[in-house]
């Protein structure tokens, strides 16, 4: 059988005709039949990767290959996905990325959180696991206490802590340090805290001016790092790198990245502004790097799928691109301001 | 309104969809379509390699060749090429991407000098211009490996070469490679010693152990480094793997 057209199921079509004498099916049971069949095999972003057979990982605890979340919370819209590398997938690697989504409803704030676990590190995977977790919980007990500017050492040493926590459980030593646990645990931490101008601070408020304080589709970010995850607003096409840039060394790639939990103290934070036509996002080196600059085809294909939330799944599947040389795990958060459909 | 992501392929529904880029040819600022490893072998052709030697170096990059060739993610992130010297040096292989069909040169011995300074200009030379032309190309680079395998000691004046490798070495050269320095047969463990990045990665054969069967271990070891060096490519970390080859030492204790 040919499929000509995605939306339609011609089969099922064809045998619908055929059962003339039984009462017309219900309008959301037609609906159901006419399923478009699933397209197989990766989106492809110039040349394509080699395709692997990707192994089943073995990591304690359990890895998904892929985690794909997503939903409305205050008037955002976020999209969230995180998958495996096609290398890790190759040689059965845990994915070593990972993400977390909390929602403060108090404040009305989204938390987000990226996490790129250091591969050199042994359980890296993990680390990635826990620094995105203990960093949102960080957040939200600041939120709970009533901070409007977040204290991004503790969060950040909250991480790092967990990190070694894990270290001195798992090894049983008790006096485990930072040298110890970096060799076992090690991960790059990005983390966004997305609130209504509004209700943040008096700084954003000046800026925001009185006319502005009720406009729901109006959002302060603030955003931090240790190590080379980014975090991106994307305006008309254009990605403005809203931390520093990890500098290029001598102008190759690949320098190294500051981690947790040996960097917990060296947090490059910022702040910025979301509103109507931008979009907040934060993503692992795995995306970062063929992304660039953001005006190559990997730019150009985020910019017109982003343009406004993909179902959720979708979303993942994006993020899967295939594009030779990248196989690395990648993550992105996305967060668009105001109702969506 | 969203667009579903399948909607916007394709004549068959089960083939994968394809994003044409739009300005496909244009290549716009900042368009990158890959990264790669530069890898060179650097091979000693002076006349003591002559016989089981040489034959073990041909051999040895024509599995290296097949092995990447087959695998499914390195081939596309390497690109490799083959430097030799003797009392010249030669670019036996400009730096390429290593496909089933690469004819390799066949190397043989020639000449009776061993010149590690014209093998230090070459690639002083050849390193600038050819991450330019990745670069030109699209790539993104990441910074170049070198193996180094010699038989000998330098037949030219110490300061000379000495000259030349810190020329190669120096860290205002932005594209200096990383140095995997490899000695075997009458090579001088001081002089390897000096030759590598890092104390880790300069190694010496091993007493008793013939030059052709190190030279197919030091092949083996840089084939399992090339693979697990561009696996962690993405990750961005600065650490060559590497694993000490069987029948070498490795000289990261101070010699006496």
């Amino acid at each position: 059988m040919t499929e000509a057209d995605p939306q339609l199921d011609t089969e099922t079509a064809g045998r619908e005709q055929t059962v003339a004498v039984a009462p017309p099916p219900p309008a959301h049971a037609r609906a159901i039949r006419r399923r478009t069949r699933l397209a197989r095999g990766p989106l492809t972003i110039g040349e394509p990767a080699a395709a692997v057979d990707a192994r089943l990982a073995a990591a304690e605890p359990y890895r998904p290959d892929t985690v794909a979340d997503g939903g409305d919370a205050f008037g955002l819209t976020v999209r969230a996905a995180s998958v495996r590398g096609l290398y890790k997938r190759h040689l059965g690697g845990p994915r070593q990325d990972d993400l977390c989504l909390r929602p403060h409803p108090p404040t009305r704030s989204l938390i987000a959180a990226v996490a790129d676990g250091v591969s050199a590190a042994t359980r890296s995977d993990l680390a990635a696991a826990l620094a995105v977790r203990h960093a949102a919980a960080s957040v939200d007990r600041q939120l709970e206490r009533g901070a409007v500017e977040v204290d991004w050492p503790e969060v950040f040493h909250h991480a790092a802590w967990a990190l070694v926590e894990e270290q001195r459980r798992s090894d049983g030593d008790a006096h485990a340090g930072v040298a110890e646990t970096a060799a076992s645990l090690a991960t790059t931490l990005t983390v966004a805290v997305i609130s209504p101008a509004d209700e943040s601070g008096s700084e954003a408020q000046d800026e925001a001016g009185e006319a502005s304080r009720s406009d729901p589709a109006r959002f302060r970010v603030q955003v931090a790092a240790v190590g080379d995850s980014p975090a991106y607003v994307l305006v008309e096409g254009r990605f403005k790198s809203v931390l520093e840039d990890a500098p290029s060394v001598d102008g190759l790639i690949g320098g190294g990245t500051r981690a947790l939990p040996r960097h917990a103290s060296a947090v490059d934070h910022a702040t910025c502004t979301l509103e109507a036509g931008g979009t907040f996002l934060i993503c692992s080196d795995g995306l970062a790097l063929p992304l660039a600059d953001g005006t190559g085809d990997v730019g150009h294909t985020l910019t017109r799928e982003l343009a406004n939330p993909p179902d959720i799944v979708d979303f993942a599947r994006l993020l899967d691109f295939s594009r030779a040389t990248y196989d690395d795990d990648r993550t992105l958060i996305a967060v668009w301001p105001g109702q969506r459909r | 309104m969203s667009t579903p992501v399948q909607e916007r392929s394709i004549p068959a529904p089960v083939a994968a969809p394809t994003y044409a880029p739009e300005d496909a040819g244009a290549h716009p600022t900042g368009q990158v379509i890959g990264q790669v490893l530069p890898i060179y072998f650097v091979g000693d052709e002076s006349h003591s390699m002559r016989g089981d030697p040489v034959a073990a170096v041909n051999h040895g990059l024509v599995e290296l060749r097949d092995e990447v060739a087959k695998h499914p993610l390195i081939g596309k992130k390497v690109r490799f090429g083959i430097i030799t010297f003797a009392d010249t040096a030669e670019t036996r292989l400009e730096l390429s991407e290593l496909s089933e069909n690469l004819v390799l040169p066949t190397l043989s011995t020639r000449g009776r000098g061993t010149s590690y300074s014209s093998a230090f200009e070459a690639l002083r030379h050849a390193i600038p211009a050819d991450i330019a032309l990745l670069k030109v190309s699209g790539f993104q680079v990441h910074r170049p490996v070198v193996f180094f395998l010699s038989d000998g000691q330098p037949t030219e004046r110490e300061s000379k070469w000495q000259e030349r490798l810190s020329e190669l070495k120096d860290p205002a050269f932005k594209e200096r490679p990383n140095i995997l320095a490899f000695g075997v047969g009458d090579a001088d463990p001081k002089v390897i010693q000096q030759l590598a990045s890092s104390n880790m990665h300069a190694f010496m054969m091993r007493e008793g152990v013939s030059t052709a069967g190190a030279i197919a271990e030091f092949a083996a070891s840089m084939l399992n480094s090339m693979v697990s060096s561009a696996e962690r490519l993405d990750r961005g970390e600065q650490t060559l793997e590497f694993e000490k080859p069987e029948g070498f030492v490795q000289l990261d204790a101070p010699l006496v």
